[in-house]
């Protein structure tokens, strides 16, 4: 296939051309209560190309191999047709050329144990859950790995063979006493092998006893807050709130964002400092070289509080007078690159829990994370769990924690970062553009941030 | 080699999903055309009993062998089935799904659709950010079993969604208006425009809520925050594991007596109509909702099995218009939800609101319990009604309440006009019991 894809790209007429081909082995246990919902073990390939005629992209995604010079041909058309319609035309910064090979590292190489053993694992874990209390009725236990092996080669003779390992689980319970039902989940992901999800028994068991736990909870009293937020959900917010509003694609045709964005602008306390990084042995979001074939970058988005940095593709680096930093990532070979994050995290602080709940007359401690949302500066995010901060001390647990804000005033109002810094994978993953789940990690210590507004009734 | 001839020689029963998505997309960003693409992927699944066992495998590219290998190794470590494949049973009249039109559509007609798009909003609104994907194709998907079944359909679509950004340090919000639909000539690209439009002219001033449990109008956009976790509830799977809450809720009246919920399969061009589930079962009508009254859960194959139920088309694989599902197995999900009408126009119910909320869309949807029917979510695209007039849009404001408890108790009106949205077709609702926060 190499070779296919090295004559492809030489021999397109496109003013730029790339292709990248994927190869995916995968496999997937899956339990809800006693049922095996899925058992699977699949191989699956594809490929996408994408040409730049005239300042405009055609992009051809297909999964049978011979069509790649008939695709090159195709998506050199399609670009020829858009181009006619483009005023700002798309250009892209220069990368040095590439040749390169790469693997990700592996304790237990997950492609050699039997499906077997992954079935009794996952099957292990939810029996665990499932015996644990009597108002447990049913979890969500599912093991996922995936090898992908990624050929890419552009018409500047660049060429990258990589692969790259992942492996997740998800503990889930699922509690219900008379009408009510909670639930609670720990999950896991790596860019690792086997080992990284065995021996994980105390999560299953604290998320089973946490489902237990939030039947006895009331849901949050609604209003303002100082606000503790854990290190899972620190990390949640820093990639949902102000990662995102990083992202240069979202930035390039928007002005007025472009302003608010300014490099040198102080968006934060000064001991605030986010990185979003390409490489963290076996963190989830690593990205060696991306899906152009660029060589992985530290961006520092936030030093000492000010913005000196943005995630960039090579597309927006050039359209921005900026370096591309290795951000444009593709989910899989059906998608064309978007500006993506890979491990993105607040650097690790100097305060102690104690020293952050020490002040707080009426507060809340909210904990781990079901996801968040961004539009622009107003962000949304849901914790798994929370629990009153009263007088200073961790009091009584509550549920249907949401928390919102403005995330320029928000990174401002934060005032206490953790030492306890921790980089969390977990089985989910971020979305954009239609394109999900994108393996990333997120990383913080237990932050504090003041005025922060929680919904509830 | 034909692959379930070959299968029938290793195992008991087999069954095979076939899809094959050809289409292109235009996108624009910024108000401009920044590309155009295409798509041509073929994809199958496999599930076999063998030694009583379910297998599954799936696969893009690969062969044929390597494909029913890796379903026997699977089923050779897998649990008893608790089904059995659909059979070879007439599947009764097909539902139209092919609408030919859509097929000639070009790349051209899609950046020009895009472009009229991109002139309309900045006519009025010339400062706004435009981005907008219009697309068209077919997804072709055949199930065959074994146990006789052949069913093999085409289906099309053509979709538009067009967002626009109002940015200004500090105050930063988006709409967007989004339609996804089988026949050409469904595409109503000025109404489209014309709700987008509307939000932005009830957008011109920043106002703030009534706060503590005003009334609160949820347009059809804003409606998946209640029926979300209907969905969930009513799915064969969630009350056979007892996650459901409405468990052993059969013919009890758990909603207000004027809601009807039908999940309907079979309407001719519905966006996710078909004729058979990707299980090779005929879709069908089904009354979730009668006059309040729990009537139906919707099961796939093996829900049904589970419960002793039949199964009622349900079983899919990943989202039914966007394909791309063939990598897992079938799970139960709904078709196209229709909430039934009522008899308010939507500025009656505004102006009956006296002081409410009227919520268009929100950030976080499903994050949370949505089993429990919980909500919580910031209100993205909302706006302030005083003394029965849209006075402006809502920042920082967020609603909570329970899906169940709202349309139990707190159902006040329900709309006339009824749209597509989010795969489901559905009315304005005014509710009362949901809480307002605002800062």
């Amino acid at each position: 296939m190499e070779d296919r894809l090295r004559e492809a790209v030489a021999r397109s007429r496109a003013d730029y051309t790339e292709v990248r081909w994927e190869e995916v082995a995968r496999s997937r246990v899956a339990f809800q209560r006693d049922q095996l919902m899925a058992l699977e073990a699949s191989e699956e390939a594809g490929g996408v190309v994408r040409c730049l005629v005239r300042g405009a992209w055609g992009i051809a995604v297909f999964s049978d191999p011979d069509d790649l010079p008939k695709k090159v041909d195709e998506a050199t058309q399609l670009a020829r047709t858009a181009a006619g319609h483009v005023t700002d035309p798309v250009a892209l910064a220069p990368v040095e050329r590439v040749e390169a090979r790469w693997e990700g590292a592996m304790g237990r190489d997950f492609r050699g144990v039997p499906l077997e053993e992954k079935r009794r694992l996952a099957e292990a874990y939810n029996k665990l859950i499932l015996g644990h209390a009597k108002e447990i009725v049913s979890t969500s236990v599912r093991y996922t790995d995936t090898w992908r092996r990624v050929l890419y080669a552009n018409s500047e003779g660049t060429f990258v063979d990589q692969g790259i390992p992942d492996v997740t689980l998800m503990l889930a319970a699922v509690a219900r006493r008379n009408g009510d039902v909670q639930q609670a989940f720990e999950s896991l992901g790596y860019a690792a092998g086997f080992e990284a999800v065995q021996g994980k028994e105390d999560l299953a068991l604290r998320a089973a006893g946490r489902a237990v736990e939030l039947l006895s909870a009331k849901p949050v009293q609604g209003g303002t807050y100082t606000v503790i937020l854990d290190p899972q959900l620190a990390g949640v917010f820093i990639h949902e709130a102000f990662g995102h509003i990083c992202e240069a694609d979202f930035l390039l045709k928007n002005e007025p964002m472009r302003r608010v964005m300014k490099l040198g602008t102080r968006f934060g306390v000064e001991a605030l400092q986010v990185v979003d990084d390409g490489f963290i042995p076996g963190a989830r979001g690593n990205a060696p070289y991306d899906d152009e074939g660029v060589p992985r970058r530290r961006a520092y988005l936030i030093r000492d509080g000010v913005l000196t940095g943005l995630l960039h593709s090579r597309a927006t680096a050039h359209k921005m007078g900026a370096a591309p930093t290795g951000n444009a990532r593709a989910v899989s070979w059906e998608h064309e690159p978007l500006v993506r994050m890979r491990n993105t995290y607040i650097e690790k602080g100097t305060a102690t829990l104690d020293e952050m709940l020490a002040g707080i007359d009426r507060g809340l401690y909210a904990c781990g994370a079901f996801g968040g949302q961004t539009m622009f500066e107003q962000f949304t995010f849901s914790a798994a769990w929370g629990h009153e901060i009263v007088g200073g001390k961790i009091g009584p647990m509550v549920r249907d924690v949401v928390l919102t804000g403005n995330v320029f005033e928000t990174l401002k109002n934060i005032e206490l970062i953790g030492a306890d810094f921790q980089l969390i994978g977990s089985a989910g993953g971020c979305g954009k553009g239609g394109q999900w789940p994108l393996p990333v990690t997120d990383g913080a210590g237990h932050v504090r941030i003041r005025n922060v507004t929680v919904g509830g009734r | 080699m034909d692959i379930l001839n070959e299968a029938r020689k290793k195992a008991e029963a087999a069954e095979l999903y076939e899809e094959l998505r050809e289409g292109i997309v235009v996108h624009f960003h910024g108000g401009e055309i920044e590309g155009a693409g295409s798509e041509r992927v073929r994809a199958r699944a496999l599930r076999v009993i063998a030694g009583g066992r379910l297998g599954f495998a799936s696969t893009a590219g690969g062969g044929d062998a390597a494909l029913l290998e890796a379903a026997l190794l699977a089923a050779s470590h897998g649990d008893p089935a608790p089904f059995r494949f659909t059979d070879g049973a007439p599947p009764g009249s097909p539902v139209p799904v092919l609408d030919r039109d859509v097929l000639a559509i070009g790349v051209e007609d899609l950046i020009a659709w895009g472009e009229e798009a991109v002139r309309a909003i900045k006519g009025e609104f010339p400062d706004l950010v435009i981005n907008a994907t219009l697309g068209r194709g077919t997804v072709t998907v055949s199930v065959r079993t074994t146990a006789g079944a052949a069913r093999e359909e085409t289906r099309s679509y053509l979709s538009m969604t067009v967002s626009a950004e109002r940015i200004r340090p500090g105050d930063i919000w988006s709409v967007y208006a989004s339609r996804t639909v089988r026949r050409a000539g469904d595409l109503d690209r000025e109404k489209i425009l014309g709700n987008l439009l509307r939000e932005l002219r009830w957008g011109r001033e920043i106002a703030s809520p009534p706060t503590g449990k005003p009334p609160v109008l949820f347009l059809p956009t804003g409606l998946p925050v209640l029926l979300l976790p209907l969905s969930v509830g009513f799915s064969g799977l969630s009350v056979v594991l007892g996650t459901s809450p409405l468990k052993g809720r059969l013919g009890e009246r758990a909603f207000d007596p004027r809601l009807s919920l039908t999940d309907d399969g079979r309407i001719p061009y519905g966006p996710r109509s078909q004729s058979f589930d990707d299980e090779g079962v005929p879709t069908g009508t089904l009354p979730l909702i009668e006059g309040g009254v729990v009537r139906n859960f919707y099961y796939d194959l093996r829900a049904a099995a589970l419960a002793g139920a039949r199964p009622t088309g349900n079983g899919f694989k990943g989202s039914p218009m966007g394909g791309g599902g063939f990598r897992t197995p079938p799970g139960p999900a709904l078709r196209n939800a229709l909430l039934a009408p009522g008899p308010a126009s939507l500025d009656d119910l505004i102006r009956g609101m006296g002081d409410g909320l009227v919520v268009s869309g929100v950030l976080g949807l499903g994050q949370g319990n949505v089993q429990s029917g919980a909500f919580s979510n910031n209100v993205g695209i909302g706006f302030a009604v005083r003394g029965g007039r849209v006075v402006g849009r809502v920042k920082n404001t967020m609603i909570a309440g329970n899906a169940y408890d709202v349309l139990r108790d707190g159902v006040r009106e329900i709309g006339a006009q009824r749209e597509w949205t989010f795969g489901g077709l559905y009315p304005p609702l005014l509710t009362s019991g949901v809480s307002v926060v605002a800062r």
